[in-house]
């Protein structure tokens, strides 16, 4: 029986985690051992009203003080992990200390990806609180930024950049934005709002060579322009901290392997959040999603399988992004869909598009349309095959179309 | 405290099952659940965006901005801490009145 949980990481996945396990009436330790200094916090905020200061630090923690004591959860913060033992549940700490456990789950979450020679006092990168504080003192009016890469944290970034007054630049390497998530079409439209807001986004470009002068940082792009600025934002994606894990037994692939009811091949040892490479039933893959939901879900389906349950975690994923006033939003897995029927106007930015293969709604985005993404989420956890023509008119109730096609 | 005050028509309702109204200083969402009317308020108590502009689901008022789900009877959001407010209805004649004193939970409900 388990009795005691250490758990690998300090945000959301294992803050939920670890409410979870004491919730449900695990009577042992929890242990959370976090690399960042500071407690637990949400990061969602750090792109957006945090990095604009609209918001403080107060809605952040996650862990408080108070909650800790009355649940005794011990916090390690500011402690770096260097190895899981193989093929145990036991942890070892840069300073030494061993920890040992029942269960050990990983949610070491991910790290932005560096560009190899571009490194200077000027560039930034935004991932923890630092990062955004840090950030946060270099948007102001006037200030010329320039952005590498124009997904979700590049824009949102951008978005934030142009509300407070700076000027924005943004290299993007693919022809258009977001084409891995949402296809092409979606991806030019995400590409026009930026650019509507005033974003110099330029795609089919990116970072050739990198140098700082006493005032600026000079890039060079791939296609011979130069582009000075007072402040060059990488957001090129992430890779996954598996390294603790590297000997430890645990197949590491683009991430922890897991199944999906978040175990690893090592009995005891469970993965979960941004560092999870899960087998999804639904969409009958493995799958590393580096979203806040998925955290939130998969952090609470790990515990309620630590603690025995035997709870596969099936969600369609789910996230939503701010930036230029819009709200966006996007369910499931559109890989390799057929067709994308569009349910309002996309040039205005107000609508949903729905992502079907074979007739099998497997995605949906929606720009200021949430209400749909709610419809979608169930239809698309039903592998529901809506009439098109019902989908695309706006005069056809969603919710009765989806109750229709159960 | 508070009068009952007319806000909409039950025919109005039938027809678009949910409805944004303004009562002194408050958003109230009116919403059409299985014949029954529930007002709850408009602002989602998460990040305050408007639950009339969402969707019903499964009985469930679903907030726009981020999938929070609420029962339109009690306020309380699905698998968390928080409580939208909510306000008595009552229906006369095919007019739909609310108090726009919000409602106290009831043991049961709490």
């Amino acid at each position: 029986m388990t009795e005691s949980v250490i758990i690998v990481g300090a945000g959301q996945t294992a803050a939920v985690a670890a409410r979870t396990l004491r919730r449900r009436g695990l009577g042992g330790r929890i242990t959370v051992v976090g690399e960042e200094a500071v407690r637990p916090y949400q990061r969602p905020p750090l792109s957006k009203d945090y990095l604009s200061g609209r918001e403080g630090e107060d809605g952040l923690w996650l862990l408080t003080e108070d909650w800790c004591d009355r649940n005794e959860v011990g916090l390690r913060l500011g402690a770096h992990v260097r190895k899981v033992h193989r093929g145990s549940r036991s942890v070892e700490l840069a300073d030494g200390t061993l920890l040992e456990a029942d269960a050990l789950l990983v949610a070491t979450g991910t790290r932005p990806r560096r560009l190899p020679g571009v490194e200077g006092e000027r560039v930034r990168y935004l991932r923890t609180l630092a990062d955004a504080n840090r950030l946060g003192a270099d948007l102001r009016p006037g200030a010329h930024v320039l952005v590498i890469g124009a997904g979700f944290i590049g824009a949102e970034v951008a978005s934030t950049a142009r509300e407070l007054g700076a000027s924005v630049t943004v290299l993007e390497r693919a022809d258009h934005p977001l084409g891995h998530v949402l296809g092409r079409r979606m991806g030019e439209v995400c590409a026009a709002l930026q650019r509507e807001h005033g974003v110099d986004l330029r795609t089919g470009e990116t970072v050739e060579k990198y140098m700082e002068t006493a005032d600026a940082a000079v890039v060079t792009t791939t296609a011979g322009r130069a582009i000075e600025a007072d402040v060059v934002v990488i957001a090129v994606g992430v890779v996954p901290n598996v390294e603790p894990l590297i000997g430890s037994g645990v197949e590491l692939n683009n991430g922890v392997v897991v199944d999906e009811h978040c175990r690893t091949g090592v009995a005891g040892v469970f993965a979960a959040g941004d560092v999870a490479r899960h087998y999804h039933p639904l969409f009958e893959r493995h799958l590393r999603v580096e979203h806040f939901d998925n955290a939130n879900g998969q952090g609470m389906a790990a515990a309620k399988n630590i603690l025995g349950e035997r709870i596969a975690y099936t969600a369609p994923h789910w996230f939503w992004s701010d930036q230029f006033g819009r709200n966006l939003q996007h369910v499931g897995h559109g890989h390799g869909c057929d067709e994308i029927v569009v349910r309002g106007q996309a040039d205005s930015f107000d609508f949903t598009a729905f992502y079907l293969h074979n007739g099998v709604l497997r995605a949906a985005f929606a720009v200021d349309r949430g209400g749909d993404i709610a419809v979608a989420r169930q239809m698309i956890s039903a592998r529901a095959m809506p009439d098109p023509a019902g989908l695309r008119d706006e005069n056809v109730d969603l919710a009765d179309l989806s109750a229709a096609t159960h | 405290m508070g009068s009952w005050v007319e806000v909409a028509s039950l025919e109005e309702l039938a027809r678009r099952k949910r409805k944004l109204v303004v009562v002194g200083t408050q958003q109230i969402g009116l919403f059409l659940i299985g014949g029954t009317v529930y007002a709850v308020s408009d602002v989602c108590v998460h990040k305050q965006r408007s639950l009339t502009k969402g969707t019903v689901l499964n009985g469930q008022i679903i907030c726009p901005g981020h999938q929070w789900a609420f029962d339109p009877q009690t306020g309380r959001a699905a698998d968390r801490e928080e409580c939208q407010p909510t306000y008595d209805v009552r229906i006369e004649q095919g007019a739909v009145f609310v108090n726009p004193s919000p409602r106290a939970l009831t043991s049961e409900e709490r």
